[in-house]
């Protein structure tokens, strides 16, 4: 009733006007789903919101939505459609959460839907939304497997990408959905290697683990056969193995590729996310040849500085490698040093690496590190140090003696924990050394009274029948005690006094006969079937009646058999089964849905799979600002060119100077179509930010920071192309290009102000003729793909200038429309001529001769992007629709500061004028008011329409 | 891949938890992995099924502890509680479906919405007789602890505060063997920068110019300050560092370290502290342990926090000291409220200890220091200067703090 009553509350709050009453709602609703509450009941209310307005509501609501959508689906279709409206957004930000959202939403219904979303999405101009889209394939995928064949057509695709923002997602999903089409990669495994550096940290971390798979199967084995993986010696200067290396009779030569992502990797190793370092670190352990592997050392131990979680991990993997790798951390041995503020799990774990560490030359330095280690209060590690010491003496026979005498004075230790476990090793280590050790065993008798530890116990007594013959007098007593407290000793004590028994009675049964008797008496009897078992077999083996058979015979031989030392080894020892940095390797078992690491292919797959056809590198744009240049040769094809429908600039769009707060500016649009292929051009003025506005309280000194971005993208298909090139020609076409011109360059003159004016040629270096231009953004008369430029001759001489033209152009296939040749131009005067000259598309100068009748001088004109641009008109519909094909590969951006202060709707024109020819979409929506831009190129057939959009958004600041 | 996150209080109950699969029964507990960190007394705990590395879901942990810490001011299980909403969002930004897809704070501002609910508002004043760290102190010239502490988005507010605290931390292990000679000295430092400027586009970060790297390097006729190795966070660009020591970093809003170090065994400063330990037993069987302790820190130095840990492995009965006894860990806890540098400390205890025997005798010790000292590093690393630009519009502060803390300060008796 309580919960109901609240949910009332609740639910009328969400149905309230007041925007701060919903959020409230909101809040406490994410509240109990945070607690893991149920609040499903408030599902009709809550979905009626998901189109609010107000941001922090919206997500809100989404948060909910993708939580509670699969319970009411019904209900939860109704949402749908906001998505798919959003999905259109030309706000990026608002598209990709639309198809986050969209692609959470788990009701099967909505399959269709979603494929289709994410297909629209992997095509989208941003490279958020592509980013987002790849992590929805995983999404869909858990949904409806069925739709694996479509979906990895999209990770095709997607994998194709070259942003850095998309790759390490669209690998994420690879990862999830085809982890066994490595065919998917061969083409983009060079780009991965050569992006990685650059992709976010997480992604990162995903691709590394991709290619060091990848890498296994494609490349051979850079490990040579002499020198196998556990190489148990020491491994100090590379250059012995080098030897080793040439001695081979078929050199190995790594493919470049290999190499490739070596080297590409590398630089990781200095990233602060400790999940890349490892990534890299097991990268190099699994494939880079022995000799390189301890690059990674030094940042291995670096992470020994992190949090104690990751130190926990880092030592872990280091253990493992420290096995077949002493030189690898040898030099840094100190850093595994215990500290007294370590956990016991990172205490127990360096000991581990420093016993695996432990030579000749530095066992002696370990062992007095070791005696301070027994001393701790933290009797596990006490324990565990006691443990490592007789791994040592086991390993190095040097120190053998020095480490049991050690050992032995630790019996007479306060703690049982430490003496017990003394005993153990003691125990252990005495079967390696089968010389006299009868005071040892004897000084163990004497304190087998105080010894409590089962283990401990078990181990003098199993000591006792080993070696009886040694101690023939104390052990016939210890047997004695034996039988008295039998029944209150633990089971693994009964069955070594059983053995202690049964031995006895073969060496010395006239003492101990009775005794034994009656021990097994007890052992049959006993609630343990172990020890019954035992019992049984014992009295069957060593007591001779009609029954037994030939074995008894055998007895003394099986039971005092000499038996094989036990070998101290490493609790690491097997660990490498598993690949380095996986959980299953923390865990040391195989968790589920672990990948083993295949094993390097004997013969090395075709390496021309990864070939790349160079792809018109001279489009690549060669530097920031220029632009690319477009003049190679291509595939002619039928295309044509028609512009969007034509649209009325009507609606002055008077957008309300409030008071706003944040600003964001996604300008997209404008593609063209050259021939074969479509261009596209996407301005976009993105993100914003702007603290203050009209009124606000905040200094006047803020700034306003606009970034407008062009992208470029050339790898548009055709069928997506809207524009028939023979449209370009209609004449209606061309008027409403022009009209929409004046509009824009009123516009510009009233607001902008004087063009901007360039010097052609400097009068002292043209020998009294000087030459300024300026580009007068107005279609080109003469070429529609030319730019028009008004070139200002004046002569400042003393005398009369003849025949002013144009001589050599370069490069060559420059076209460019001269001015009709100047006869005279008298001292004083000056000239207005226009030209047109195609710059192909290109920021590359274009080179000329300004001749007189005597001299001739070499000139330049160089034009910004922005000037190539042309204004071009188009609904606002329009422009959202082509927005939406843009991809957004190449782009070119500006930077435009200006106080907020002045920041009316005309001075950002103003601004965005200034830097690029571009004009303004009609805006029929409350706050949206945008900008809208043509871009003319070199051909005729071209026509491109960029148009850059603004999107005001009221913010509340609270 | 991350199946579920919790964020649990000290006691084990649920504060947040969010689950990205919930829809998916067909996990049971067996496919399930759960790691944990613990950090501002809460357990961040995440789930994970298949695939992952340990390493990255630590690393998730950890990470968003501090983006946790960054967007509510501090780590507690109020704030936490508080900030629910904000918890909430900040995860569903930063992972989506189990993959991680951003933890830097600069992309997640674009996305954040809800803003940090505090419990009250900091001033630097009320809090004037508080020191570094929050221990108690007269040091009224520094900056109190909390200052730092309180949310990146508040800055965004009209009051907001444009702060900057630059803080170089280091910490000590020391081993100091029963000889009295120096058996191991690590020095690990970092310097820390906290920002809440809305408009710092870049700052540049002066050190001592005779800052050196590695053990060949020397520069200047003055002691060198030198560490061993150095990294740096990949915000920071060195182009003035080879030649002037200048780091240049642009600070995301929130906490980042900006520089980490490391010093090993070639301190160019004397200890901090000497012990000079003396065990006896006397006629009536006690243990009598004198200790000495110097502070050769320089004067009007002093540490804040000063605790003498010694360790015993006796089992012991009442002494007749009044220093602290501790019979579970089986030590004496001496605690030094002030210890001027310069100074000089002795004491002793008398221990009853029952069948106490020569044997018994060696199993005192070790003895470890742990304490805190403003104002001072190691190393000897200074900031020099602290220069933004552009030149912040209005008022704005810059805090730069030293402190060593002992990390591990140990004397084998």
């Amino acid at each position: 009733s309580c919960t109901a009553s609240l949910n009332e509350d609740l639910k009328e709050m969400l149905e309230s006007s007041k925007e701060s009453l919903k959020l409230e709602a909101m809040k406490r609703i994410v509240g109990l789903i945070a607690k893991g509450k149920s609040a499903s009941e408030l599902f009709p209310a809550v979905v009626k919101n998901v189109a609010s307005k107000n941001i922090e509501l919206k997500k809100l609501v989404y948060v909910y939505l993708v939580r509670y959508a699969e319970e009411q689906q019904d209900l939860a279709l109704l949402s749908i459609s906001t998505f798919q409206r959003a999905l259109k957004d030309p706000n990026q930000f608002i598209r990709a959460s639309a198809l986050r959202v969209l692609s959470s939403i788990r009701v099967p219904i909505i399959v269709p839907i979603m494929m289709l979303a994410i297909k629209e999405a992997a095509a989208d101009l941003s490279p958020y939304v592509r980013k987002t889209s790849a992590h929805a394939i995983q999404k869909l995928y858990s949904l409806d497997p069925d739709q694996k064949e479509q979906l990895i057509e999209v990770i095709e695709k997607l994998l194709k990408d070259k942003s850095t923002l998309v790759a390490g997602s669209v690998v994420m999903a690879f990862e999830e959905v085809c982890p066994d089409r490595i065919d998917l990669i061969h083409k983009n495994y060079r780009k991965l290697c050569n992006l990685l550096v650059d992709v976010e940290e997480w992604g990162q971390v995903v691709i590394i683990s991709m290619l060091t798979r990848y890498a296994r199967t494609q490349f051979t084995s850079p490990w040579m056969e002499g020198a196998e993986f556990d190489e148990n010696k020491a491994f100090y200067d590379s250059d012995s193995e080098e030897k080793k290396d040439q001695t081979e009779a078929k050199p190995y030569v790594m493919d470049p590729d290999h190499r490739l992502l070596l080297r590409n990797t590398k630089p990781l190793l200095q990233s602060r996310n400790t999940a890349v370092v490892m990534a890299v670190a097991q990268l190099y352990w699994h494939l880079a040849p022995k000799h390189e592997v301890s690059i990674v050392t030094k940042s291995l131990v670096r992470l020994l500085r992190s949090h104690r979680e990751v130190q926990y991990i880092v030592l872990q993997n280091i253990a493992t490698m420290s096995i077949q790798r002493k030189g690898m951390f040898e030099p840094f041995i100190k850093s595994f040093y215990v500290r007294s503020t370590d956990a016991t799990h990172i205490k127990t774990l360096k000991l581990e690496i420093l016993t695996n560490l432990a030579n000749e030359a530095n066992i002696s330095t370990i062992l007095r590190e070791f005696q301070t280690y027994v001393k701790s209060q933290d009797k596990a590690f006490a324990a565990a140090t006691i443990q490592a010491i007789g791994r040592c003496a086991t390993n190095i026979s040097e120190v053998t003696d020095t480490c049991l005498n050690g050992l032995v004075l630790l019996l007479s230790n306060r703690d049982e924990a430490v003496v017990a476990e003394s005993i153990v090793v003691i125990k252990k280590l005495l079967q390696t050394q089968p010389t006299q050790h009868g005071d040892i065993i004897k000084h163990m008798a004497k304190l087998f009274d105080n010894v409590t530890v089962p283990m401990a116990r078990a181990s003098i007594l199993w000591l006792m029948g080993e070696y009886c013959e040694k101690v023939p007098k104390i052990a016939p007593d210890v047997l004695r005690k034996m039988a008295k407290t039998f029944t209150a000793e633990e089971d693994i004590v009964k069955l070594q006094t059983v053995n202690l028994a049964a031995k006895l009675y073969l060496t010395n049964s006239k003492q101990t006969k009775l005794l034994t008797q009656y021990i097994l008496n007890l052992g049959k009897y006993d609630q343990n079937y172990d020890i019954r078992d035992r019992t049984r077999f014992i009295r069957q083996l060593i007591v001779p009646n009609e029954k037994s058979g030939a074995l008894s015979k055998y007895a003394r031989r099986i039971l005092l058999a000499p038996k094989p030392a036990p070998v101290l080894e490493s609790a690491f020892k097997d660990r490498d089964r598993y690949q380095l940095g996986t959980l299953s390797h923390s865990l040391n078992l195989k968790a589920t849905g672990y990948q083993e690491l295949p094993d390097w292919p004997a013969v090395a797959p075709d390496q021309s799979v990864r070939n790349v056809e160079i792809v018109e590198p001279t489009k690549q744009p060669k530097s920031d600002d220029k632009f690319y240049s477009d003049d190679e040769d291509e595939k002619e094809e039928e295309g044509s060119d028609s512009s969007g429908s034509g649209s009325e600039d009507s609606s002055s769009s008077s957008s309300s100077e409030g008071l706003f707060l944040s600003v964001r500016f996604t300008v997209s649009g404008a593609f063209s179509f050259h021939e074969a292929k479509l261009m596209l051009l996407v301005i976009s003025i993105t993100n914003i930010s702007m603290t203050a506005g009209f009124g606000s309280f905040l200094p006047k000194l803020e700034f306003i920071t606009i970034m407008i971005s062009f992208f470029y993208d050339f790898f548009f298909f055709c069928q997506h192309c809207l524009f028939p090139q023979n449209d370009s020609k209609n004449p209606t076409f061309r008027t409403s290009g022009i009209s929409l011109f004046h509009m824009s360059f009123q516009v510009t003159t009233s607001s902008f102000g004087p063009l901007k004016t360039y010097e052609l040629l400097h009068h002292m270096t043209g020998k009294g003729l000087s030459a300024k231009y300026h580009f007068p953004r107005q279609p080109c008369l003469y070429q529609p793909s030319m730019v028009a430029v008004q070139v200002i001759l004046t002569n400042s001489s003393d005398h009369a200038l003849e025949e002013i033209h144009i001589g050599d152009q370069s490069p060559a296939s420059l076209n460019i429309h001269c001015f009709n040749t100047i006869e005279r131009l008298e001292p004083g005067a000056s000239v207005t001529v226009s030209m047109g000259i195609d710059f192909s598309d290109s920021t590359q100068a274009a080179n000329f001769q300004l001749c007189t009748k005597e001299d001739q001088f070499s000139v330049s004109i160089q034009p910004a992007v922005g000037e190539l641009l042309m204004p071009s008109t188009m609904t606002e519909q329009d422009f959202c629709k082509e927005q939406g094909k843009l991809q957004g590969m190449n782009e070119t951006s500006a930077t435009i500061t200006m106080a907020t202060a002045n920041a009316s709707r005309q001075a950002i024109n103003k601004q965005v004028l200034s830097v690029a020819n571009v004009g303004e979409v009609p805006s029929s929506q409350n706050n949206f008011s945008s900008l809208e831009a043509r871009w003319a190129t070199e051909t005729e057939a071209t026509i491109c329409i960029g148009s850059p959009k603004l999107d005001r958004r009221l913010k509340n600041i609270a | 891949m991350i199946s579920q996150v919790f964020i649990l209080s000290s006691k084990g109950d649920h504060l947040i938890y969010k689950d990205y699969f919930r829809r998916r029964n067909h996990y049971n507990h067996k496919d399930l992995y759960f790691l944990h960190i613990r950090q501002g007394g809460l357990y961040w705990v995440a789930t994970t099924t298949v695939g992952s590395s340990p390493f990255a879901i630590i690393e998730f942990l950890n990470r968003l502890a501090a983006l946790v810490k960054d967007y509510c001011g501090s780590l507690s299980e109020k704030s936490v509680q508080m900030n629910f909403a904000l918890i909430y969002e900040l995860l569903d930004e930063i992972v989506d479906y189990g993959y991680i897809q951003t933890m830097s704070s600069d992309v997640l501002k674009n996305f954040i919405q809800t803003e940090a609910v505090t419990s009250r508002p900091f001033s630097l004043f009320d809090l004037s007789n508080v020191g570094l760290f929050g221990a108690e102190t007269q040091q009224s010239k520094v900056a109190p602890s909390s200052a730092a502490t309180r949310p990146i988005q508040s800055s965004r507010e009209q009051g907001g505060k444009s702060e900057i605290f630059v803080d170089v931390i280091e910490r000590m292990t020391v081993v100091i063997g029963s000889n009295g000679v120096l058996m191991k000295a690590d020095v690990e430092g970092e310097i820390r920068v906290k920002c809440y400027m809305p408009s710092c586009s870049e700052m540049r970060i002066g050190l001592n110019e005779e800052f050196s790297i590695g053990k060949s390097q020397l520069r200047g006729y003055g002691a060198a300050v030198r560490v061993d190795e150095c990294s740096f966070h990949q915000a920071v660009r060195l182009d003035e560092f080879d030649s002037h020591r200048i780091l240049r970093l642009c600070p995301s809003q929130g906490e980042q370290t900006v520089m980490q170090y490391q010093l090993s065994d070639d301190l160019p400063s004397a200890l901090p502290f000497r012990l000079f330990p003396t065990i006896e037993r006397d006629n009536g069987g006690r243990l009598l342990m004198y200790m000495k302790l110097r502070c050769d820190l320089p004067p009007k130095r002093s540490p804040l926090t000063f605790v003498c840990l010694i360790s015993l492995s006796q089992e012991l009965s009442s002494p007749d000291q009044s220093a602290e006894l501790k019979p579970q860990s089986r030590a004496v806890v001496w605690q030094i409220a002030r210890f001027a540098g310069g100074t000089q400390l002795s004491a002793l205890f008398k221990l009853e200890v029952p069948s106490l025997s020569s044997a018994s005798m060696l199993e005192v010790g070790p003895v470890g220091l742990s304490f805190e000292l403003p104002k001072i590093t190691a190393t000897g690393l200074q900031i020099r200067f602290l220069r933004l630009s552009p030149v912040q519009p209005g008022p704005s502060q810059r805090w730069v703090r030293y402190v060593t803390h002992s990390d591990s300060y140990t004397i084998r008796i």
